[in-house]
């Protein structure tokens, strides 16, 4: 089942495990520059509002009530990364407009490894984009839907969904007792709950993602194998993202947040960051991502770009490992 | 009461439509017009327990709500209740006092729909 609790997208597997639950929260960040070279993983600044769609349901199309799930309110000039928190391994897929992030592929109820459709939770903390190659994403930048820039009609040629899809599929419970129920390895499952996560926290209505500029990220192999996971216990939800120009409009409520300027960013001297994991290995990224184009950029925005871009090597980039303590940074 | 709901309902509903007659929702709900009009008058005991659901359905009401106001309650939740008697006593008598939005905090799931 998946729950909303304030921010945060909770899935919980009680059938399958006492311990099979994970949070899911999506971070409004900076939009890195979109110029060719490749940046360090932003930070984190505050979490997008979610709501329950049949909260709003007076105001909404009748498509989205069907489709059911919750609501994201976004600014266009807004990026997002997806953090991920739980012990309890959990294969996730991640779409956009229901084009799959990881591989490029148009949406399925399944799990496949060949090739591997999905993250695995906790091994992967954070998702900032688009799989594009080996040790690379290309960011998830808004865009309004039906501008012909969004992954899913580049792709599809259709504005027919936007927003964000996930499926989470939880370990099997007998392959968790064999992994990680043993004695000996009750130290080593520990380093899990000590991912820094937090560290980073330092027109149409809908909204649909495309991919922005280059950040180094790896997306982890599955070390499990699929037959590892529970695909009877899936469990499903559509995040619709909605435009702030409509937001109001659409559920009375104001926008709960104002969108993040490459200046603010700067002069917060909020750090980059680098993630590593030494021991694990990456999937190679998707061709049919790579191909697609980036977000047409607006004059102010290349300005603001090409700012923060010269200034890269101002800002502090702190280098986090799976292992390390965690601690409150200052932003 | 129970027939006075019905009553309200199909009166209003019938403003707009003339489906709504007493004649023709008796008609789709399978009982007789005359049945109905003493249901409506609370005239008769609560019908039974899928002649509810039937009105309910084809008046556009909650059936629980309706269900509850003919003092039944649905035979599914009864079931879930009947198997696990312990579990969902214990839930039900800790949860009567708590306000509205307690509960839905406990129990709500997002939604999942056609997509």
């Amino acid at each position: 089942m998946i729950q909303l609790k304030g921010t945060n997208l909770v899935l919980r597997f009680p059938q399958v495990h006492p311990k099979a639950k994970a949070s899911i929260e999506f971070m409004r960040t900076l939009r890195v520059p979109n110029d060719g070279n490749t940046y360090p993983l932003p930070a984190g600044l505050g979490s997008f509002e979610l709501e329950h769609i049949e909260d709003h349901k007076a105001q909404l199309p009748e498509d989205w009530l069907k489709r059911g799930g919750v609501m994201l309110p976004m600014f266009q000039s807004e990026a997002m990364w997806i953090s991920f928190n739980g012990t309890y391994p959990i294969a996730l897929k991640v779409a956009t407009g229901k084009i799959n992030a990881i591989t490029g592929e148009l949406w399925t109820n399944e799990l496949t490894d060949e090739p591997q459709n999905y993250v695995v939770l906790s091994e992967q903390p954070w998702l900032d984009g688009y799989a594009v190659e080996q040790g690379t994403v290309r960011q998830f930048v808004a865009t309004p839907l039906g501008s012909g820039e969004s992954a899913e009609e580049q792709i599809t040629g259709e504005a027919a969904f936007g927003g964000i899809q996930i499926q989470a599929f939880p370990m099997k419970r007998e392959v968790y007792k064999e992994l990680f129920e043993s004695p000996k390895l009750t130290d080593e499952v520990q380093q899990y709950l000590e991912i820094p996560a937090f560290l980073r926290r330092c027109s149409e209505p809908a909204m649909g993602l495309v991919p922005g500029g280059s950040i180094a990220q790896e997306i982890h192999k599955d070390e499990y194998g699929l037959d590892a996971w529970d695909l009877s216990a899936g469990s499903r939800c559509f995040i619709h993202t909605v435009n702030s120009e409509a937001w109001s409009e659409l559920t009375d409520l104001p926008m709960p947040h104002k969108p993040i300027s490459a200046r603010d960013y700067k002069s917060a001297n909020i750090p980059w960051f680098k993630y590593y994991a030494q021991d694990k290995k990456a999937l190679p990224g998707s061709a049919i991502l790579q191909k697609l184009k980036s977000k047409k950029e607006k004059p102010a925005t290349k300005r603001e770009d090409a700012e923060i871009g010269q200034n890269m090597s101002d800002l502090p980039v702190v280098k986090l490992r799976r292992s390390d303590v965690v601690t409150e940074g200052v932003f | 009461m129970l027939g006075d709901q019905i009553r309200t309902r199909r009166e209003l509903l019938k403003d707009a439509d003339r489906r709504y007659s007493l004649r023709q929702v008796a008609g789709r709900v399978g009982i007789e017009p005359a049945y109905l009009s003493k249901i409506e008058r609370n005239e008769v005991p609560p019908p039974g327990e899928e002649t509810i659901k039937k009105i309910s359905r084809d008046l556009e009401l909650d059936p629980d709500v309706m269900l509850a106001m003919a003092g039944k309650i649905s035979s599914d939740l009864q079931e879930i209740i009947r198997k696990r008697p312990l579990l969902f006593s214990k839930m039900l008598r800790a949860l009567k006092e708590a306000p509205d939005h307690a509960i839905l905090e406990v129990v709500r799931e997002v939604t999942d729909g056609d997509w």
